[in-house]
Parts: structure tokens; C-alpha cells; sequence
């Protein structure tokens, strides 16, 4: 398998699939993004033993379309409609990471019946009054012209993470990766930059709407979405457990494969 | 005869930063601390600032050119329509060009269009109105969103020409200012409205969108003279492709200029301002040292494909005009401009033979640069190499461009 284009609406929409059983949308993040354009990454693969994992590109990422016509939150989810229905899904599980935990968020406060557990992975989203997001926008801004250490301390667990360094390199990459990132700072800025940042005051009221199994997951350094978003998240979904991965950063998908794979594999398997 | 327009252009900048701030501090945008803010020193800078530009017009320049800067060192005119409506009450025949408003901060546009309407009149029509979009921090001072604020902002130029032209009350039906009534009052004194000016940087859209509308194109990119050449021949063409003829008016250019009684003379002098300037001001600017915000990934107002063509044709880390370290660097990249009458004179009309731009925006002072260097510059501007221009340029002009009476005529 590994990925495909579908029509969604007029725009190509770039999923990876793999695995066969129960269907689980994992909706990415940054760090995610190199990886969509390739090959199955790492934790979808994991994931793929036991379920049918299939990873969407949000508009402007990997190689889905950009979309003009997509002004907020409520048309991204609205975009996710219509790809569940090209994909012919009913119930799933949801799994979101980062801006893809926002969104899988939303989709559940909105669609609880739809979604049969959720995931979610140092998602943004919440407003958490003191403790902001942090602002990604300005530190991929480089340092003189050519280095990325705020964001790399930013979305992993230091500067120097090793994993942090390939996905996120100083100065010029290849073309196709520095495309890659580009497209999803344009998503990024469209649903997130404002209002600021990277969050829906609302979300937080309408999450107790989900009322299914959730399971929150966080880098120990997370230095994008403070640990009191974690606690947020969990008093809004019903007390869900925390887990809370040692030595990971803001990117667990990327940074901790194996276990958060465990986790994950094991929630899914109970719900 | 029609000779080139000599504009006198100012930032406001702030001059009382400490010595040490490059080495402290990574930007002089969004996040330089305003409590290197000092009230007590500042006191009469903004009267100073206005006088200078009032001794422009003493001076016989064209225009006297603001612009719109937030939370910044680089330019203290946070709202560039308080200064032009000071200038109204102090001057009488220069242009008065605000360049511009930021369109996109506002949640209305039409309260441009009704200060700009305002200033026209106050002025008996010497308004030429400017419209920016702003770039990344615009982004980060007001939370403008950059993949939408194009969009925003054609919408608002055509709200706003459209509310001087039409008349209300009238419906608009926009996608981010809809408004049930548009109506304004005063309209402009200028019939059927004020020149519009946009200021690009060599894209090939926006040039598109101002020839699609009659708006003129003023190149705010510092680049040397076959770059300003190039961008010419590209609006041009665009121009043309639209229907229209291009004229030397049709389009402007911002340089820096300090002139004194020998090149030597204009180094030293200038040096102060000029380096103040381009180390402090440009710091998160137009320097690769420090964290840019007007352009890049995490403000990524580009379309993809507009990316690519700038990762392809751009070299990473590469100096930027804040990064020059000598005057011979200056000289090269052609946008500052230091040297005796003469130098100026010679250095001008090659740009003006060169690209046949009509408009030249033009930055006295610099920095922290003392007020009596700024109008001693501008003096000598003023008396020995304006004239001369003025006159070398008409006849290229009336040679260059024959149908150039007929053109303006229409456009008037």
C-alpha cells in the first residue's frame, strides 16, 4: 500500500494507508510531514500490525492541494467530511498529533458518534488561560538567514535532538523537503495563526461532547504546548490518562516511536 | 516638458538606541524592548521629523513621502495620516504621499478611505494614496494571518477607490468587509479619485493587480540599477499586456541619498546615520545577522510556487543590504547613495536614463543622523542636483517617451 491520491471535492487529498483491521486516522503535525511524502513512517507502521492506519495530508502538505476556499477550523473540518466519505468511513479511530490533534479534536466534539476512540498527542487547540502555545511562526523565522535551533527546540526535545536535526536541518535543504515545510507553515498560518494562536477558545466547552475512550499523550518536553494543555485536555475528556513520555519532546511521533506505538497499540486494542 | 519627481522621504526613526544594541538585541521589529524608549530625549523628535519634511517642500522637492511602521525602531510613524494632516497645516503645493496605510490592520477599510478623503481635502488635492499589505511583522505586530492578507488587501483597494468613485449609499458585497452601506463622507478633493501607488517587490502578481486597476507600481525592493532596469521593462510589459502604455510616472523607486561638498566629505559625514541605520534600523529587516521577520517560512505569505522560485533563485544566508560592511559594498548595491554633487547627479541620471522611472522617493535621513546634516544634504540636493536632473530628465523624456503629454492628459 503506502500512498495514494484521492479526489476530495475537486482537490487531491495524499493519504497513506497501511495495515488491514479496524480503520485508525492519524492526523499529523509538523514534524510528520517530511515522512507523508514518503514511505510509511515509523509509528504509522508500528501501528499497521494490528490496524488499518490511514494518514491523510492536510491542504498544503505533502502532496495534497492547497485550498483557497478553506478561510478556518470550521471548513478544515468540513474538508475531513468529505474525505471520510471518499474514503467510505463510518466509525474510526482517531489518532492526532500536534495541529492534527486540534483538529481530531474538533471533529470529535462535533461527530462523537462517529469517532470509536481518540488519541491525541501534544495537541494544540485549547486555550489554556497563562499558559500559551508557544509561537512556532516566529522562531522558523532563522537566525541569521540560516539556522532553526528555536525551532527545533521548539518542536522536540532540545536544538541538538538527532531526529530534530534530519527533519528540520540549518540553513538550505533539499528542495522537495524545504517545499514540504513550507506547505505546512501555509496550513499552519491559515487555521492557526490567527486567532492566536493556534487554538478555538471554544473547543475546550464542546470537548465534553465526546464522551467515548480518549487517551492523552505528551513529550516530558514539550516547549510548543505546555503540560497544563495536557491537563486541560483530560479534565474535558472525562479524566482520560495522561501519559507522559520520558526524554521526548513536543514531536512523541517522531521522537519516541516505539513507545508510543505501545500505547497507543494498547488503547486502540481495548477500544 | 515633463522632467522626474523628486520626493522627500523619511522613516522617523528612533536615534537614541544604546551602543551595544546589535549585540544585544535580535531585532528592531515586534521585539526590541520599548524600555530603550527614552520620552524625556524624545520629547521634540516627531517636530523635529516634521519640519525637515516641511523644509522639503521650502526646498522645492515634489512630494514629501510617509509610511506606515509598528512597533519598531525603524520608523516611529505608527499612523502616518496624524503626520500628513500635521503637514496639511504647514504646507501648500508639495505632494503629499502616504505610503502607505497597512490595509489588511484594519477590520474596515473604509476608515482609510475616509482619512485619505479627509487629507485630500485638507490639502486642496495633494493627496497621492498609498495602500500596503504589509509583510511578516505586520503579521506578528496585528495577527494578520499572511496567506490571507493578498486577498484582503485587493478587496480593500477596491473598497476604498471604489467608495471615492461611486456614489453611496451602495452595498458591498465583499468577502471580508461586507458592508451593507457604503456612503463616505467627505469624498476626495481630486477627481475621480487620488493617484494610488502600491509598493511591490518584484512580484509579477502584484505588478499584474496594479496595471489590471491604473494603480502606479513604486519598487520598495533596494536593488541597483539593471535590477531596477528589469523590474521596469517587467511592469511595462504587464502594463501593456493590460491595455495601458507605460510612462515614466507610472512608477517609483526608493533610494538613499546623503550629499556633501566632496565624496569624501559625504562619507564622513554620513557615516554615522548611514551605519546606525543599516546595523540597528535594518536589524530584523534587511539583515541576515539577527531574526528577520519581514519575510520567510513562519509568515508564509508566498504561494508555494512563488517559494520555489525564491529558493531557486536565492543563495541561504546570503547579506542582505544591512549586512554591507564598508562603503564600497554601498556603492556597489547602488541604493545608498554618498558623494558630492556631482557623484549624486552622475549616479542619478545613469539610474534614470538607464530604466526610465519618473518617480524617485528618496531617504535623507538616516538613522540617528544629526538634523542639521539631513537638511544640509537635502539643501545641496535641493540647489545642485535636482535642476540639473530635472532638466537632463525632460529632455530624455520628451525624447523617450513622445506621446508623454497625451498619456498624462488621459491619465489626469
Amino acid at each position: 500500500m503506502s500512498g495514494r491520491a484521492i479526489e476530495v471535492d475537486g482537490n487531491q487529498v495524499w493519504i497513506i494507508e497501511e495495515g488491514n483491521g479496524g480503520p485508525v486516522i492519524y492526523l499529523h503535525g509538523f514534524a510528520d510531514v517530511p515522512g507523508l511524502a514518503g514511505d510509511v513512517p515509523p509509528l504509522q507502521m508500528e501501528l499497521a500490525k494490528d490496524f488499518q492506519i490511514i494518514a491523510p495530508a492536510h491542504p498544503a502538505c505533502s502532496k495534497s492541494d492547497e485550498r483557497e476556499d478553506l478561510d478556518n477550523m470550521e471548513d478544515l473540518v468540513f474538508h475531513y467530511l468529505d474525505v471520510f466519505e471518499a474514503l467510505d468511513l463510518d466509525t474510526f479511530h482517531l489518532v492526532g498529533s500536534c495541529l492534527g490533534g486540534w483538529v481530531a479534536a474538533e471533529i470529535a466534539s462535533r461527530y462523537p458518534e462517529r469517532i470509536r476512540s481518540l488519541s491525541l498527542i501534544g495537541a494544540t487547540g485549547l486555550f489554556v488561560k497563562g499558559h500559551p502555545v508557544a509561537d512556532i511562526f516566529w522562531v522558523a523565522q532563522p537566525e541569521d538567514g540560516l539556522y532553526y535551533n528555536d525551532l527545533r527546540n521548539i518542536l522536540f526535545s532540545s536544538k541538538d535532538s538527532e531526529i530534530g536535526n534530519e527533519l528540520f536541518p540549518d540553513g538550505r535543504g533539499e528542495l522537495d523537503r524545504e517545499l514540504l515545510r513550507y506547505g505546512m507553515f501555509r496550513f499552519a498560518s491559515r487555521f492557526g495563526f490567527s486567532p492566536p494562536y493556534l487554538h478555538n477558545r471554544k473547543l475546550r466547552s464542546r470537548l465534553r461532547r465526546y464522551k467515548g475512550p480518549a487517551l492523552v499523550i505528551w513529550g516530558e518536553n514539550d516547549h510548543l504546548v505546555p503540560r497544563e494543555h495536557a491537563t486541560a485536555y483530560s479534565d474535558e475528556l472525562n479524566n482520560a490518562p495522561i501519559e507522559i513520555i520520558s526524554e521526548s519532546g513536543h514531536s512523541v511521533q517522531v521522537e519516541a516511536v516505539a513507545d508510543a506505538a505501545a500505547l497507543i497499540l494498547k488503547f486502540l486494542s481495548k477500544n | 516638458m515633463h522632467a522626474a519627481k523628486f520626493f522627500c522621504w523619511h522613516f522617523m526613526a528612533y536615534p537614541y538606541l544604546p551602543d551595544d544594541f546589535d549585540d544585544k538585541y535580535e531585532s528592531a521589529w515586534v521585539t526590541v524592548p520599548n524600555s530603550l524608549w527614552d520620552s524625556e530625549k524624545s520629547a521634540d523628535l516627531y517636530q523635529e521629523y516634521i519640519d525637515q519634511l516641511v523644509y522639503g517642500e521650502e526646498l522645492g522637492f515634489d512630494g514629501l513621502v510617509l509610511n506606515e511602521h509598528h512597533q519598531n525602531v525603524y520608523g516611529l510613524m505608527a499612523s502616518p495620516n496624524l503626520i500628513a494632516a500635521a503637514l496639511s497645516q504647514r504646507t501648500e503645493r508639495a505632494k503629499i504621499v502616504v505610503l502607505g496605510s497597512l490595509l489588511p490592520l484594519r477590520k474596515n477599510p473604509l476608515r482609510i478611505a475616509e482619512e485619505y478623503a479627509m487629507i485630500d481635502m485638507m490639502t486642496q488635492g495633494r493627496l497621492i494614496a498609498g495602500f500596503v499589505v504589509g509583510g511578516g511583522s505586520e503579521a506578528f505586530n496585528y495577527n494578520i494571518t499572511s496567506v490571507k492578507a493578498r486577498s484582503q488587501f485587493w478587496e480593500g483597494c477596491d473598497l476604498i477607490t471604489r467608495a471615492w468613485t461611486d456614489d453611496g449609499p451602495f452595498e458591498h458585497e465583499g468577502e471580508h468587509y461586507p458592508l451593507r452601506y457604503v456612503n463616505i463622507w467627505p469624498k476626495p478633493r481630486q477627481q475621480p479619485h487620488p493617484e494610488v501607488w502600491i509598493p511591490g517587490s518584484l512580484s509579477i502578481e502584484t505588478m499584474e493587480e496594479c496595471a489590471k486597476r491604473g494603480y502606479n507600481y513604486f519598487l520598495s525592493s533596494r536593488v541597483h540599477g539593471s535590477a531596477t532596469k528589469a523590474a521596469v521593462s517587467r511592469f511595462a510589459q504587464i502594463v501593456e499586456d493590460h491595455g495601458g502604455a507605460y510612462h515614466p510616472y507610472r512608477m517609483g523607486v526608493l533610494l538613499s541619498v546623503y550629499v556633501a561638498e566632496s565624496d569624501e566629505q559625504a562619507r564622513e559625514e554620513a557615516s554615522e546615520g548611514v551605519w546606525y541605520f543599516l546595523r540597528n534600523c535594518l536589524k530584523g529587516h534587511l539583515r541576515r545577522e539577527g531574526r528577520t521577520q519581514t519575510f520567510g517560512p513562519g509568515i508564509p505569505s508566498q504561494s508555494k510556487r512563488s517559494w520555489e522560485n525564491y529558493l531557486n533563485n536565492s543563495e541561504p544566508g546570503r547579506d542582505l543590504l544591512g549586512d554591507a560592511k564598508d562603503w564600497d559594498t554601498l556603492d556597489a548595491g547602488g541604493s545608498i547613495i554618498a558623494g558630492s554633487p556631482e557623484t549624486v547627479r552622475r549616479r542619478l541620471m545613469e539610474l534614470i536614463e538607464l530604466a526610465g522611472v519618473g518617480n524617485f522617493l528618496i531617504q535623507f535621513h538616516f538613522g540617528n543622523m544629526k538634523p542639521e546634516l539631513a537638511r544640509k544634504s537635502m539643501h545641496l540636493f535641493a540647489t545642485e542636483v535636482m535642476p540639473t536632473l530635472r532638466q537632463q530628465s525632460a529632455e530624455l523624456f520628451a525624447r523617450d517617451f513622445p506621446n508623454l503629454d497625451e498619456q498624462l492628459g488621459e491619465s489626469a
